[in-house]
């Protein structure tokens, strides 16, 4: 039976994340102001509009930050890049879930959100070809909540999400499945951006000098995998050095040089 | 021998060379000392130090309400929790919250939210979790102060900041700040906030008696002060991220 083996746990070459390839925190307009709730941030309304993190006053005669982070100003629009936050699901997200319940219908998984996400066992399987009128292959897998347990984590996708229901999630795709190896972080989500990079850059970076596999995903959580301890190690102080130093210029060339600098004094090669 | 402490107040208010018994003038503010993120597991915190009040504060959220039958289908909510240690007093107070503690809770929820977005999250709480460690008046203004803090630190959606303080009369002057003993022994007492979205009043309390002439002098006189801790107050939100950044940038700002 095809649906017998395990997802396969192929080599994550893993997501330079093709949503989010943009890093907001690098990018040329964005100033290094930072701004704080309900900082002024500009009162020509007539030439700016309030854009992300951003509102007008009553009389819309300024624009007010709603955030604490970074002022950025695209076209016409003001922004504000928040630099603390929490997550909330999109459809199309790829997150890491935590099984934290399940019972026949649904497994309940913890997606460091607001709400906990929703697995149903018909999205954990691949259907074969439609037969029929009423499609899909009917398997005993299709309906029991027996391939995952409590405490296992998943790499899932958001199906759908709304402010009112619980996200509903799938582990069918493309690197989506269970995780049985490996080391799971949880950072600020919307430090994520950051430790992508512009197009990958920081990312790509960490991989080559750490020599591990590294999947970030958007609700602040980040799995990775080493050669040994001690290169995940030096992994994870970087990660949390980028976290802590999110808002600066120049990170991408001052973490290779740490991380080189680091190698030398943990004695790696 | 046990510290016995008589609850007697001074019949002056006013020291002989004109200031009071603090040492400090008419118009000055005691020492305010503020800090955020200090409680590791709390998504966002903060840490006053208000001449001798000592208060944390932690926000948690957006998260489940419990109990359930709290949640509201349409908004989130703010609960806020004010609390006092049992030390933080000179007779032991009682750990179980009491009137006053449910009062000052709802004082300042009602003082919070209009700053909130709290239609952006059905079903969820905000929780603002605030202890007094040490108190010595003016808890429920700097409470407000810290609490604002918190959730900004906490990154959660705001208008603007909230900042508090307390105007009074002793001796039949007008006095900003006042501290333990100037609350219990003067005439007059007005705690107020203010937000900074449209510069409106969100908390106005009133204790003790005054025309209404003094009235607008409290609330200008409260204005000047409040724009100072509002100083303070950015100046902490910011402190974190700014010490980060010069290091990097070589000590000019980008």
């Amino acid at each position: 039976m095809e649906h017998e083996k395990d997802e396969p746990i192929e080599d994550p070459t893993v997501d330079t994340s093709e949503d989010v390839d943009i890093d907001e925190f690098d990018d040329e307009e964005t100033s290094r102001d930072l701004v704080v709730p309900g900082e002024i941030l500009s009162e020509d309304t007539k030439n700016f509009l309030p854009g992300r993190g951003t509102i007008f006053n009553k009389d819309r005669s300024k624009i007010i930050s709603l955030n604490i982070g970074l002022k950025q100003v695209k076209r016409n629009y003001i922004n504000v890049i928040p630099l603390r936050g929490f997550y909330t699901p999109r459809p199309g997200d790829k997150i890491i879930a935590l099984v934290t319940d399940k019972n026949p219908v649904k497994y309940i998984c913890d997606i460091n959100s607001k709400d906990n996400g929703v697995l149903k066992p018909k999205n954990t399987v691949t259907r074969g070809k439609p037969r029929g009128y009423r499609g899909g292959a009917s398997d005993d897998q299709d309906n029991s909540t027996e391939k995952y347990e409590i405490g296992d984590i998943l790499i899932v996708k958001v199906l759908s999400a709304d402010r009112l229901n619980k996200p509903e999630l799938t582990t069918v795709g493309k690197y989506l499945g269970k995780r049985r190896d490996g080391l799971v972080i949880t950072i600020d989500p919307p430090k994520i951006p950051r430790v992508i990079g512009r197009s990958g850059s920081m990312i790509k970076m960490l991989k080559n000098l750490t020599k591990s596999n590294i999947f970030v995903t958007q609700n602040g959580r980040i799995w990775l995998k080493g050669e040994d301890l001690a290169h995940e190690r030096l992994l994870i102080d970087a990660i949390r050095k980028i976290e802590e130093e999110a808002h600066t210029v120049g990170l991408t060339d001052r973490m290779s040089e740490y991380i080189e600098n680091e190698k030398k004094i943990r004695g790696m090669n | 021998m046990p510290l016995i402490i008589k609850d007697e107040y001074p019949e002056k208010l006013f020291r002989e060379d004109g200031k009071r018994l603090d040492g400090r003038d008419k118009y000055e503010l005691r020492p305010i000392k503020m800090e955020v993120g200090v409680l590791e597991n709390a998504d966002g915190s903060a840490y006053i130090e208000w001449g001798n009040n000592k208060i944390y504060a932690a926000v948690y959220g957006p998260r489940e309400v419990h109990p359930h039958h709290l949640a509201k289908p349409d908004r989130g909510i703010l609960r806020v929790f004010y609390r006092m240690a049992t030390f933080s007093v000179f007779e032991r107070k009682r750990p179980a919250p009491g009137r006053r503690e449910k009062e000052v809770s709802m004082v300042i929820t009602d003082c919070l939210e209009p700053v909130l977005f709290l239609e952006l999250y059905p079903g969820t709480a905000f929780e603002v979790f605030i202890n007094v460690m040490d108190a010595d008046g003016g808890t429920r203004c700097a409470c407000t102060t810290v609490a604002a803090l918190a959730l900004a630190d906490a990154g959660v959606p705001m208008k603007s900041l909230v900042t508090a303080v307390a105007v009074g009369k002793i001796d039949g002057e007008l006095i900003t700040d006042l501290s333990g003993i100037e609350d219990k022994a003067g005439e007059a007492d007005l705690p107020c906030a203010m937000t900074w979205f449209n510069e409106e009043l969100s908390l106005l309390q009133f204790d003790g008696s005054m025309d209404l002439d003094e009235f607008s002098k409290y609330l200008s006189l409260a204005k000047d002060a409040i724009s100072k801790i509002y100083e303070i107050q950015l100046d902490a939100l910011k402190k974190k991220y700014i010490e980060i950044q010069e290091e990097y940038s070589g000590g000019e700002k980008k």
